[in-house]
């Protein structure tokens, strides 16, 4: 071989093109034609599977939005049930009977009709499941607001479903309910084609207890069919899930073209690719990002209303963490103030209460704790324990939480002030996925940890309720003057004496001191100025179809 | 002075004497790179040692109300690194980091030198089916590439300081063996061995007056150059999250997994912490690359 | 030839048995084992009980190791506990994207070649010396360290190259064979093509530093040592051009050592890809192994790292027999 002296130059001159060319190159785009457009979204995560029945995390819930919709939403930006597939209901005088008149002339995708007989199959499907699926890491929701299923192990909200005719159907309950209404807007009680379910074996699969529904059935993976503005295209995960225009929808059509999530988990990457116009827009915007942002131009930050809270649970199975004393010292020992004021960029309050104090039943005149290093230690004197007292305190990594941006962060803050105390703090932490929730939620994560709550509908039961109104592995503990509390909240249909008791629950509650909330904040999404029309809603219920990009 | 030795001395046979490291010692003082390299070590190697008089600050203390509520202000008269995103100063922070960086290399070179030396010695000087069966192990080892190696030992030992410091030193023990091993079977061929055995002197002084000396030099070498790669790669393990599990340790790895979300606005923090790991590491791969050339006989008797 | 070739590769058969071995224990080894792993804190005695008959963890280990082996050697590498695909698939579509950023790398790093060859021959000299620190500095930068740095530069402060994944987000195409340069080119579009090299750029960068450094290095060492070798000085006495010298004698000899440590380089640069993907959000076997440590993944952790190692001890095999044809003394040890 005839080496030239010079045989380097070709590809130090391919490599020095390369940078030229780079700096202006145009970036290509697929041919977007048509006035609406096509928009790329940031998401932290690949959502778990299309089915709405069968998830509980807001990724899969943000798709299932696009493409699915149920009896009744949310007004865009409120927590005001409007209808939506029906398009008025009544309840009989018992409060049991709920009639729906339905919507005519709708479709799915697959062009099945929508009817009665498809609200009341995708109702009996949820109902009637078994074994594995009743799991809460597969029916989280159902559980939540209804009990149990067919089989009767635990009660049921739920008791049958009929098709009075093609467009009126009435579900019967087993007993009055005040939430009733407002959580059949949850994405989770969206209606499907019952033909696409049948077909694409929407129901094979197993259930993994820590990480939830695992199909085999390509139904939630590539035929999820439902009556929505958006239809399914394409899903390849850890790449895109791409949906485009449904052009027979019944309402108001999508603006958009398509619409394609983009999961990059890094939230500085999210941010250097809405910046280098790779994506169009992002959700849980960093908070030191948040003047970045503002300050670019070509850049805007969206609001989204205060409606979660983070706090620290107190886990009174570890003693002594079942004395009064020592949980108020733990109260006393945490800097909120400090932490609010500089880890959130101006968008965080500090929390009272277990619930954001836009909510009906909050209590304003709840007993309130101030960081006061002395006074935990006297409190834990006064309890008789040892100091400096150890304590395990654990929190996530590789997450970023409305209400926790930097958990790491919290923690360190939080545990420097409780070092100051009188006790010693022994850091723990698991990855959020797929440890750390469902240690939290059994109870296995130490005596303090750190964990938060985003509202999935406007009622203080989705905050208070789920928490405490019944004893839990998480907290630990037995008190049955809140339990009796809260149980009568959620039974009482008027409205006034419900809000009353909510407000007595929160006062017992923030006194009884089962954790110390700390913050409500408001998350930020970030888009590219020339997006227009997106309503930011309390419960991240929030449809693409009514945003357009401005060219 | 036993006879053998006088006899070893007489037909020439010494080892390198004091000739070798004389002259090594001159070379050394007189490559400007291997220079650089003993300030940054010795800068390297003062402040891990002398921090707790260095640093202006407790690097533990935070200060929220420097915040004000973002993030973060930058070196000024009272910080002169500036202050991390919980309130602690940042120079106070490096400086300390600077103990754990010098310990986790240290301890990690320790465990794979020793282990490794051990191995290798017994490979070489067994021969024959141990050596083979050390070396198949040694290179099973060497199939799995390095931080692989180290993340799998972390895994199965759970994060923290002291495992990474054991798995990094565990990838570095086939490389010590290999060293060592091809020294002693290098030396045990060359004629000047052969001739002092055929003289009759005991393979104990031959291991001690020839083997040992002439396998010192690249040892040398490579402990200096193994310190480097355990510090970038107990970072590394750190930046994966797998590190001290108290996260306000001021290990300089650690420090660096926490800053990639303030590029954009306070990328100091990420930047001198970075360059802390630089600097050190080039000082250890400068001095162990002049020892080196120092060393390497071929370029004895060249000016 | 043929027989060194198939000395070696009978070699290559304890040497992956122990792999093999080494990994099923290691697997074994991690804290929580595979039912609690796979089971969480709501295990219950026959929760672990049906797990541990389904996934055959109760017999004896022997017989485990030996439907592992059984079950590995006909190529079913199991499930993904986490996505519920076949780790083959998986290592289908990771494994291209891996194997693309290192060859780009390794492509980047044989500038190291003419750098360590201008380097030799202005030995001694300011830039020789120069080099040299270059080259150590480039070893001493912790890789995701300079990822991060390139990033900065290049994608946020100048916004000439992009930060995350192999392509544009707003293109679709088909990829087959996942290597996302080939099945651009195939698509004929060449935007396509030029925004996926676009995306290769800072990653190979920062992967390839490393090697380039070594590279460079090894290859002045190299140049200097021929230089002084009798046939090249017999050469020069001959009356060759210096052109000529350097072509027909030096650079082809140099070129020895300069192979062998190419094909080292690949340990390094699986390695380092681990931590370039993390910083670059790359979706290749990086990333793939490290989230499956987190998630304890225990399918992909054990097929994902017995692939790596395999490759691995290919290539190095690849590398010595390229080493032997060159070289034919090594042939006769």
């Amino acid at each position: 071989m005839r080496l030239s002296r010079f045989w380097f130059v070709f590809p130090l001159a391919a490599i020095a093109l390369a940078f030229a060319a780079a700096g202006c190159g145009g970036s290509s785009k697929s041919g977007s034609s048509g006035s609406g457009g096509e928009l790329v979204f940031g998401t932290a995560a690949d959502p778990v599977v299309l089915d709405g029945a069968l998830v509980s995390d807001g990724e899969s819930l943000r798709p299932i939005d696009q493409m699915f919709e149920g009896l009744v939403t949310l007004k865009d930006g409120t927590t005001e049930v409007v209808p939506a597939l029906a398009t008025s209901w009544k309840a009989d005088p018992a409060g049991t009977a709920w009639t729906f008149n339905l919507r005519e002339n709708v479709k799915f995708h697959d062009g099945t009709d929508f009817n009665a007989e498809a609200v009341c199959f995708n109702f009996d499907r949820w109902y009637n499941f078994k074994g594995p699926f009743q799991e809460q890491s597969a029916t989280y929701y159902w559980q939540t607001v209804f009990g149990g299923f067919s089989d009767g192990k635990t009660p049921s909200l739920y008791k049958s479903c009929e098709a009075k005719d093609d467009h009126t159907v009435v579900i019967n309950l087993t007993k009055p309910s005040a939430s009733f209404l407002g959580a059949l807007a949850l994405s989770n009680f969206t209606i499907a084609s019952p033909t696409a379910l049948k077909k694409y074996g929407a129901d094979k699969g197993s259930v993994d207890e820590e990480t939830g529904f695992k199909p085999t059935g390509t139904y939630g993976t590539q035929h999820p069919t439902g009556t929505g503005p958006f239809k399914f295209v394409s899903w390849t995960r850890g790449d895109r899930l791409v949906m485009e225009r449904n052009d027979d929808y019944w309402g108001d059509k999508a603006k958009l073209d398509r619409l394609i999530f983009r999961p990059i988990a890094d939230n500085a990457a999210r941010l250097q690719a809405l910046q280098s116009g790779e994506i169009q827009g992002y959700d849980l915007v960093e908070p030191q990002d948040i003047k970045t942002i503002e300050g670019d131009d070509n850049l805007q930050i969206l609001d989204r209303p205060a409606f979660n809270v983070g706090y620290v649970t107190i886990n009174q199975k570890v003693p002594p963490f079942d004395k009064i004393e020592v949980r108020q010292a733990v109260a006393a020992g945490l800097d909120r103030d400090a932490v609010v004021k500089n880890f959130y960029a101006g968008r965080g309050e500090v929390a009272k209460a277990f619930m954001p104090p836009s909510l009906e039943g909050y209590a304003d005149d709840v007993q309130t704790y101030t960081y006061d290093p002395a006074k935990a230690k006297s409190l834990l004197q006064k309890a008789g324990v040892q100091m400096p007292l150890k304590v395990d305190f654990w929190y996530p990594t590789d997450v970023s939480r409305p209400y926790m941006p930097d958990p790491k962060r919290n923690f360190e803050a939080f545990a420097a002030s409780l070092n100051k105390s009188g006790f010693k703090v022994v850091p723990h932490s698991a990855p959020w996925s797929p440890d750390y929730v469902g240690r939290v939620d059994g109870g296995k994560a130490g005596a303090l940890n750190l964990i938060g709550w985003t509202g999935d509908y406007g009622d203080p039961d989705n905050f208070i309720g789920t928490f405490f109104q019944q004893p839990t592995d998480q907290f630990g503990f037995q008190n049955e003057e809140i339990f009796n509390t809260l149980n009568k909240a959620e039974r009482e249909t008027d409205s006034a004496k419900r809000t009353e008791l909510y407000q007595e629950a929160n006062r017992e509650i923030m006194k009884f001191l089962p954790g110390v909330p700390y913050v409500h904040t408001k998350p930020a999404l970030a888009f590219q100025s020339n997006v227009k029309g997106y309503v930011p809603s309390p419960v991240s219920l929030e449809p693409f179809s009514i945003v357009s990009i401005e060219k | 002075m036993s006879v053998a030795e006088l006899e070893a001395r007489e037909v020439g046979l010494e080892g390198p004497s004091s000739g070798l490291w004389s002259e090594a010692w001159r070379r050394l003082r007189h490559n400007p790179s291997a220079i650089v390299g003993f300030v940054m070590v010795g800068t390297f190697v003062f402040v891990a040692l002398f921090a707790p008089l260095i640093a202006t600050h407790d690097p533990l203390e935070q200060d929220l109300s420097l915040l004000n509520g973002g993030c973060c202000p930058g070196p000024s008269a009272e910080h002169w690194f500036g202050v991390d995103a919980l309130g602690r100063d940042l120079f106070s922070r490096v400086v300390y980091g600077a103990r754990y960086s010098l310990l986790i290399g240290v301890v990690s070179v320790a465990v794979g030198l020793s282990i490794g030396l051990l191995i290798g010695a017994i490979a070489g000087y067994a021969g024959g089916w141990v050596d083979s069966l050390l070396m198949r192990l040694m290179d099973i080892m060497l199939s799995i590439p390095g931080l692989l190696l180290a993340i799998g030992i972390v895994a199965a030992l759970g994060p923290g300081l002291v495992q990474i410091m054991i798995a990094v030193g565990v990838t570095q023990i086939p490389i010590f063996a290999r060293l060592l091993r091809g020294s002693i079977l290098a030396t045990k061929e060359t004629d000047y061995i052969l001739a002092a055995r055929s003289v009759g002197i005991r393979g104990r002084v031959i291991l001690s007056s020839h083997v040992i000396p002439n396998s010192i030099s690249p040892v040398i070498v490579q402990g200096t150059l193994a310190l480097a790669t355990a510090i970038i790669d107990v970072a590394g393990l750190g930046f994966l999250g797998l590190g001290p599990q108290d996260p306000s340790t001021p290990e300089w790895g650690t420090m660096l997994t926490d800053t990639t979300r303030y590029l954009q606005t306070a990328p100091f923090l990420a930047l001198i912490p970075g360059a802390a790991i630089v600097i050190s590491v080039l000082g250890f791969n400068l001095i162990g690359d002049g020892l080196r050339e120092a060393l390497d006989p071929r370029f004895r008797g060249r000016a | 030839m043929l027989k060194f070739i198939v000395r070696r590769l009978l070699l290559l058969v304890p040497i992956l048995i122990g792999l093999s071995f080494l990994v099923f224990i290691w697997i074994r080894a991690l804290p929580g084992g595979p039912a609690e792993a796979l089971l969480g804190e709501r295990a219950t005695p026959e929760a672990i009980a049906k797990i541990e008959r389904d996934y055959g963890l109760n017999k004896p280990i022997t017989v485990q190791y030996w439907d592992y082996v059984k079950t590995t050697a006909t190529g079913d590498l199991g499930t993904s506990v986490t996505t519920r695909r076949a780790v083959t698939d998986e290592l289908k579509q990771r494994f291209p994207a891996t194997i693309e950023l290192a060859i780009a790398a390794m492509l980047f790093s044989l500038l190291g070649i003419p750098l360590g060859f201008f380097a030799a021959k202005h030995y001694g000299k300011a830039i020789d010396s120069a080099s040299l620190f270059v080259s150590l500095l480039g070893v001493s930068v912790p890789i995701f360290f300079l990822a991060i740095l390139l990033k900065y530069v290049f994608a946020v402060q100048l916004g000439w190259l992009p930060t995350t994944g192999r392509v544009d987000a707003r293109i679709d195409f088909d990829h087959p064979t996942n290597f996302y340069l080939l099945d651009s080119l195939w698509t004929g579009d060449f935007s396509i093509f030029w925004d996926c090299v676009k995306h290769l750029i800072l990653p190979a960068i920062a992967l390839g530093s490393i090697p380039l450094a070594i590279i460079a290095r090894i290859t002045r060492a190299a140049v200097l040592d021929v230089q002084n070798e009798d046939y090249v000085r017999v050469a020069r006495a001959k009356g060759l051009s210096p052109r000529e010298v350097d072509s027909r004698h030096v650079l082809r000899n140099a070129l020895l050592p300069i192979i062998t440590i190419i094909g080292l380089q690949t340990g390094l640069l699986l390695s380092g890809a681990v931590l370039t993907e993390t910083v670059f959000a790359w979706p290749g076997i990086g990333t793939w192994l490290v989230d499956a440590i987190r998630s304890r993944n225990f399918p992909v952790l054990q097929g994902g790292i017995l692939f790596v190692s395999v490759i691995f001890v290919l290539v190095n095999l690849a590398v010595d027999v390229t080493y032997a044809v060159v070289n034919p003394k090594i042939r006769v040890s």
